[in-house]
């Protein structure tokens, strides 16, 4: 009889609230369309790994399904890369040949990763270097990256790190505007962009993933996996003669590889791995990441205009969308130009501020993960 | 260089962290810079071209 009545005996307080925190990601994707695609996934993935004794993840001594996952897409760091193929698939960076200095945003609205680093080394967060660096990335606003780093480096956390990454790129819309009015004056935010029209070769679109992933390889060999997968993604687009197989990456590809990685990262949030107040730092400094990268951008823009001439100003808001997050950053920032001033145009700059800020964050999870081996103990 | 990557590997937590932010954003901004030039570079053949 107690055989029978196994499943109510083994569970614990614990799963319960790992049940709640599963519903909450469901009802934030299908009640307030938060990133959809994964929350849903990893929600139910948080309740399938915490129901009793459960199978999904081991039984009869055999890994459950998930299990399987978790070790083939996951611990391999295969599912990221495969994501990175049809994110690469899925830029234009057109605007940003069309005005390069917009990549220097994408570099300076990646100072949240190394302020949140260096905060998550400080009492009373304590954490190890690799564990700090980790929890950094979660402001790269790149999911991919941010697995990839934390599997590396802190494994445990995994499923918080992933989880705070994507509920926050999610969160973009609420995070940045009060931000960036903090942050600049009514004046600035109205300041207009010229942008010219202008073509740009077929060759530069086609040299430029070969060149960044060569780069890249000579710079920090170790980010190759991560900007070699995004540029190749981008190469299949930008090609020309691959039509069918760059469709097959921003859509079957993406959501097959999007489905099963949700459900997978939902597999690791089990309430031992999950339920303590480690992971509720993590959520809390995954924000600060967030509004710090928001902040690097938009002070490094006006930094920037303090030498230019009064009418080659660039709107400081652009300077926020630096970060990862495409094309949502670039939309609300467009958004808010339009709200101080109707007709106010510049989102072509901010999308070429937008995409930069996704080889950026490529680039800085690979400086992390190039330098924190050679100083952590 | 080999005695400054000796000297942060037993310096605490938090200097380390310091010295990966400064070499991580020096290195995101001298990436960006050289992708930049290759741009700009690129437009000017294009233009010339033209």
């Amino acid at each position: 009889m107690q055989d029978l009545l196994v499943g109510f005996t083994s569970v614990t307080w614990q799963n319960f609230v790992m049940y709640a925190v599963g519903l909450v990601l469901i009802w934030l994707a299908v009640k307030k369309g938060y990133e959809p695609m994964l929350l849903l996934p990893i929600g139910f993935g948080a309740i399938l790994t915490n129901l009793p004794l459960s199978a999904v993840l081991s039984y009869g001594g055999e890994p459950g399904f998930l299990s399987v996952l978790y070790d083939a897409g996951i611990r391999t760091e295969l599912f990221p890369l495969l994501i990175f193929i049809a994110v690469g698939a899925m830029i234009d960076f057109g605007p940003l040949f069309k005005n390069p200095v917009m990549i220097f945003f994408g570099a300076a609205a990646q100072f949240g990763i190394f302020a949140t680093m260096i905060i998550a080394t400080l009492p009373p967060f304590n954490f190890s270097l690799r564990e700090a660096a980790s929890i950094g990335i979660i402001g790269a606003a790149d999911g991919p990256t941010s697995i990839f780093v934390a599997n590396l480096f802190a494994p445990k956390y995994l499923a918080a790190i992933s989880v705070a990454a994507y509920s926050y790129m999610s969160l973009v819309p609420l995070i940045q505007p009060p931000v960036i009015k903090l942050l600049t004056t009514r004046k600035e935010r109205r300041i207009h962009m010229e942008y010219r029209e202008s073509n740009v070769p077929q060759w530069l679109k086609i040299a430029f993933p070969i060149v960044v992933t060569a780069i890249a390889g000579f710079v920090a060999p170790i980010s190759v996996p991560l900007i070699g997968s995004l540029m190749f993604g981008n190469l299949i687009r930008e090609c020309g003669v691959l039509e069918r197989l760059s469709s097959t990456a921003q859509n079957e590809l993406a959501y097959l590889v999007t489905l099963l990685l949700g459900i997978t990262i939902g597999s690791s949030m089990t309430a031992a791995n999950f339920l303590d107040l480690k992971t509720l730092m993590i959520m809390g400094m995954g924000l600060v990441a967030f509004v710090f990268d928001t902040a690097g951008g938009v002070l490094f823009a006006k930094f920037v205009n303090l030498f230019l001439p009064a009418r080659k100003r660039i709107n400081p808001m652009i300077g926020a969308c630096g970060i990862s997050a495409f094309p949502m950053s670039a939309r609300i920032v467009q958004k808010l130009a339009n709200e101080e001033e109707k007709g106010n145009i510049i989102l072509m700059h901010a999308i070429g501020s937008n995409v930069s800020g996704q080889v950026g964050s490529v680039i800085a999870g690979g400086m992390v993960l190039a330098l924190v081996p050679l100083l952590a103990k | 260089m080999e005695s400054l990557i000796s000297d942060l590997q037993g310096a605490s937590t938090t200097v380390q962290a310091l010295a990966v932010s400064a070499g991580g954003l020096i290195g995101v901004f001298t990436t960006l810079a050289v992708f930049f030039l290759i741009i700009a570079v690129s437009n000017r053949l294009g233009k010339k071209s033209e």
